[in-house]
């Protein structure tokens, strides 16, 4: 083991740790803890291998300890597939990095390192409060680049992050024109979030427990913002995903292509398909921009029954929203909406018909049983709903902590549990309708949500919720909320005010501060921060949305020449400014002294037949260095330093006007 | 003024061949009234610069081979018991005269060189507690052997700043050197020498040289040159007040052997690294450099105006 030959300096170490461990402590959410343990360690191990207490580890050790990270990423994940394995991995070769210093080299490679990983944090999350950290980061880790560069001697300890503090502070220019002009590029690759489930909200099945399980989470879903006024909450349905297949326990997508239509996706600017005729859309839209967290998911929300207006964005068969690409980042999109609307009054066709009517045969045969019972004893299909609703509205229980259900699960839930959430009676209900012979599909989506008062809506993933839709003869499609029979409140207000004080409630986001709101200065704090946040989302993150026609406004047109020169045009004048700025003070000062000036101007004539001076030259060097060369000139030179030299110097009384004189009489011709 | 100095130069330059510059700067040092080191290679002719120079000023002189056996008492003087008289008596050491030649001084420890230290601080030594004036005016010139030379004790920062100028002779050019082999070794040239300015009158030039005019604004310039060594992370510490000081000081002797009454740019250019050569030390990827690059790099950093 050679003994390092390169040691790092008190100070530049200091900050290299700073950095390093603001880089973890950055990616600590999504790291497995035993790599926030090696990392201590490896802090330790460092300071103690400047106080040289500790050795370097050995080869052998080296060896070992890669050995043991790569066992461990393997355990912790599996496959190395996605984008936390590999952060991990990165981060796990950067704290191994961090004790093989041997050279400066190393050190640049950790600091490099750094910069890395930090940006990579903005893969995960991009709201205000980790933008500024990661900002922050980005400080520390520029100020341990120039800790290494300085030395202990004339520093001080401080000093590395005031210089970063400057050098931040000039890149801002250049980071607002990128920021303004540079065009957004799409992903050039997409890596798997490893974790999706947690954060993508509803799901393309439904299963029960499933939307109990959102109801325990106070993130976000999404932000609406309304052209006029936002409708009252009780008709606020976010229609999402409509799963018409049952299995006996899950209700799932079924499948667009049995709906056997061709093209069942309808973009935002295609032409209006066949199939876009059957619903009959009455009176003015609803217009609504949305701005969605990432799912990755391709689904959108969307009020009834929506029409798209944005890019990219498209509608389905089912009527609902799809986005062009899963949504691994916030999106930002707009669409109209029409409350009053009918779907399909005219009929269903025979393979429609059977999907919507699709059960398996050998699941709850007491609800087939008294499906077709009371199928018999009413007169028409509205009857048969509103005597179901009774139902519903006699003896159940609306709850986030419903018994597990057996095999037959809407048996048990109809018959003896009676206690349950909104995908119990959804599910429920819409396998009463089908045994009954009532075309019916579950509806999943998120229902209501917050006023902000800054006149915006904020859906939570406790908003989620599913309702079904029944296919009646004339009317087409009718909503029916069975969930809202049983608990009105639901619907009309929000979930807390069924369901506050139930343990379940947001069990899964302790520090949620939407727990809190009853408190009226945490309230406001958090509607200030929601809205800061919104804010952000809607002008930061969705810039690229509004930058096409931003730019079209500020160029006239925004071809990329147009662009590039708009970026160069406003870059070079920023330069130019800054050179203005670095040079006039030193100008100004100049001016101050008419001797001075004279000189200057002797030097500038100088210059432009060739003979520029050189910084630090004295300007007898100077004369007689352009004297060698011109020796015509040389008297007259020899004359003016003399003058300048005595008023200059020798303390003789300053007659600026005689030495401009001769200087102008200096008649000087370039090719000499 | 200046026929005085081209005497000088011409007298000394007939036993140290082609370095006329060197000569002028050693001269300036003196009459700045500061201690010169003189750095070379063996064989370049250090000693013969401070013994024509020693020669020419017809100062009282002693010499001192500095070998890594010497000790302090050896410079400074010890007392011998006199038994005839029965009591002691002080025999002054050579440090008691007007010009000392220190010769290869960094081939003795560092405890005999700082016993140099307060002599050429104060102008007084200490010997066995009691202190005794030396004569006046007082100069040190020291020979030393560039460190990469086996047997050198580098001298401490301490001491390197007490010496106002450090020079350097460098190889004669061609033409020198050839004049150099074809004649007699000039070495012998030395007993030749004439008294050519006698102390009396260099003390009136030292007095001379303080009432040389500097501008405002080259002491600005001067200052800048300074700021800029202290601020720029190529050197490793600044120069001291006293560096400053010193670059001013033998700025006006060099305007006054030019025959001038006030300082021009040129004149602190010219001394700069000399005064700050051995004041600096770089630091990151200047580490190793020489210290005249360092200045020069210095003044090709800082404008005059």
């Amino acid at each position: 083991m050679t003994s390092p030959v390169w040691k790092i300096h008190r100070n530049g170490l200091f900050w290299l740790l700073v950095a390093f461990a603001a880089v973890i402590i950055l990616h600590a959410d999504h790291l497995p803890n035993w790599i926030l343990l090696a990392a201590f360690v490896a802090i330790i191990w460092r300071i103690q291998l400047y106080r040289s207490a500790w050795r370097p580890p050995s080869r052998l050790i080296k060896t070992g300890l890669l050995g043991l990270c790569l066992a461990g990423l393997v355990a912790e994940y599996g496959s190395p597939i996605g984008l936390e394995p590999m952060v991990a991995l990165l981060v796990s070769a950067y704290l191994l990095k961090l004790l093989e210093m041997h050279h400066r080299r190393d050190a640049y490679l950790v600091i490099f390192l750094a910069f890395f990983i930090t940006a990579l944090d903005a893969l995960f999350d991009q709201s205000i409060g980790n933008t500024l950290y990661i900002i922050g980061c980005l400080l520390l880790v520029l100020a341990a680049l120039l800790g290494l560069h300085g030395s202990d001697g004339n520093e001080g300890q401080l000093r590395p992050l005031g210089k970063a503090m400057t050098i931040m502070a000039q890149a801002l220019p250049l980071m607002l024109l990128l920021f303004i002009f540079m065009p957004r590029l799409g992903a050039l690759w997409s890596v798997p979030m490893q974790q999706q489930s947690a954060k993508t909200g509803v799901t393309d099945t439904m299963s029960p427990g499933d939307f109990s399980r959102l109801g325990r989470s106070g993130e976000l879903a999404f932000r609406v913002s309304f052209e006029d006024a936002i409708p009252s909450q009780k008709s606020l349905y976010w229609r999402g995903l409509v799963l018409a297949e049952f299995d006996g326990r899950t209700w799932s997508r079924s499948s667009l292509s049995r709906f056997q239509d061709s093209n069942l996706v309808q973009w935002y600017g295609d032409p209006p398909k066949s199939w876009d005729q059957v619903v009959d859309r009455k009176g003015e839209p609803l217009t609504f921009s949305v701005v969605i967290e990432p799912t990755q998911q391709r689904w959108l929300y969307a009020l009834d029954t929506p029409k798209p207006d944005s890019e990219g964005v498209g509608l389905t068969r089912d009527y609902r929203l799809i986005s062009a690409h899963p949504l691994r980042s916030k999106k930002q999109y707009r669409a109209n909406s029409w409350p009053e609307y009918r779907l399909e009054p005219q009929g269903l066709s025979s393979q429609h018909r059977a999907v919507y009517l699709q059960l398996p045969e050998e699941f709850n045969p007491r609800t087939r049983e008294l499906a077709s019972r009371w199928r018999k004893s009413v007169s028409g299909d509205p009857e048969l709903v509103s005597r179901v609703m009774a139902l519903y509205n006699s003896e159940f229980v609306y709850t986030l902590q419903p018994p597990l259900l057996g095999k037959h699960s809407v048996d048990e839930f109809l018959f003896d549990s009676q206690r349950g959430f909104c995908e119990h009676f959804a599910g429920s209900f819409v396998f009463f309708m089908r045994a009954a012979g009532i075309p019916a599909r579950v509806v999943a989506g998120y229902q209501g949500g917050e006023r902000h008062p800054d006149d915006y809506l904020v859906v939570r993933q406790y908003d989620a919720h599913a309702w079904a839709e029944i296919w009646l003869e004339d009317r087409g499609w009718v909503r029916v909320d069975p969930t809202a029979a049983v608990a009105p409140q639901r619907i009309e207000q929000d979930l807390q005010s069924v369901l506050g004080d139930e343990t379940d409630f947001l069990a899964d986001s302790p520090a949620s501060l939407v727990r809190f709101r009853h408190i009226g200065w945490l309230n406001q704090l958090r509607l200030q921060i929601e809205s800061l946040n919104y804010n952000w989302a809607l002008w930061v993150l969705g810039y690229d949305q509004i930058q096409t026609a931003f730019l079209r406004n500020l160029l006239g047109d925004n071809s990329p020449w147009r662009i590039a020169l708009a970026m160069i045009g406003v870059g070079g004048g920023l330069l130019l400014l800054l050179g203005l700025w670095m040079l006039l003070p030193r100008r100004s000062e100049r001016s101050r002294d008419q001797l001075d000036r004279e000189f200057l101007r002797l030097c500038q004539k100088l210059e432009k037949a060739g003979f520029p001076r050189q910084v630090g030259e004295g300007p007898r060097d100077y004369t007689q260095r352009v004297a060698g060369s011109r020796p015509e000139l040389a008297r007259q030179l020899v004359e003016v330093t003399r003058m300048y030299e005595t008023m200059r110097y020798a303390g003789e009384t300053p007659d600026a006007r005689t030495l401009a004189r001769t200087i102008h009489s200096l008649r000087i011709n370039r090719s000499g | 003024m200046r026929q005085v100095v081209d005497k000088l130069v011409t007298s000394i330059g007939r036993v140290l061949i082609g370095k006329d510059e060197q000569i002028r700067l050693a001269i300036t040092c003196l009459f700045a009234g500061g201690h010169l080191l003189i750095e070379d290679m063996p064989g370049m002719g250090k000693t013969t610069l401070a013994q024509g120079l020693a020669a020419v000023l017809g100062l009282s002189y002693n010499r001192v081979q500095f070998t890594s056996d010497l000790l302090p008492a050896d410079i400074l003087g010890i007392s011998v018991y006199d038994r005839n008289r029965g009591q002691f008596e002080f025999h002054p050491g050579p440090v008691f005269s007007q010009l000392l030649l220190a010769d290869e001084i960094n081939r003795t420890t560092p405890k005999t060189q700082s016993a140099l230290l307060e002599a050429m601080a104060e102008g007084q030594v200490t010997v066995e507690g009691e202190t005794r004036p030396l004569p006046h005016p007082f100069f040190v010139i020291a020979t030393q052997n560039p460190l990469t030379q086996s047997g050198t004790y580098p001298l401490p920062e301490s001491q390197l700043d007490r010496f106002l100028m450090r020079i350097e002779l460098g190889y004669p050019d061609p033409r020198s050197e050839r004049e150099l082999l074809s004649g007699v070794n000039p070495r012998s040239r030395l007993a030749e020498i004439k008294t050519l300015l006698p102390a009396k009158q260099l003390l009136q030039i030292q007095q001379h040289v303080a009432d040389v005019k500097v501008a405002e604004n080259l002491v600005d310039y001067l200052q800048r040159l300074v700021q800029f060594t202290r601020d720029d992370p190529v050197f490793y510490y600044g120069l001291s007040p006293r560096g400053a000081l010193a670059a001013l000081q033998c700025a006006r002797a060099w305007a006054l052997i030019h025959g001038r009454q006030y300082v021009i740019p040129e004149d602190i250019q010219a001394v700069f690294p000399t005064v700050a050569g051995h004041r600096l030390r770089g630091a990151g990827e200047c580490a190793n450099q020489d210290g005249d690059v360092l200045a020069s790099l210095v003044l090709n950093s800082v404008d005059i105006l």
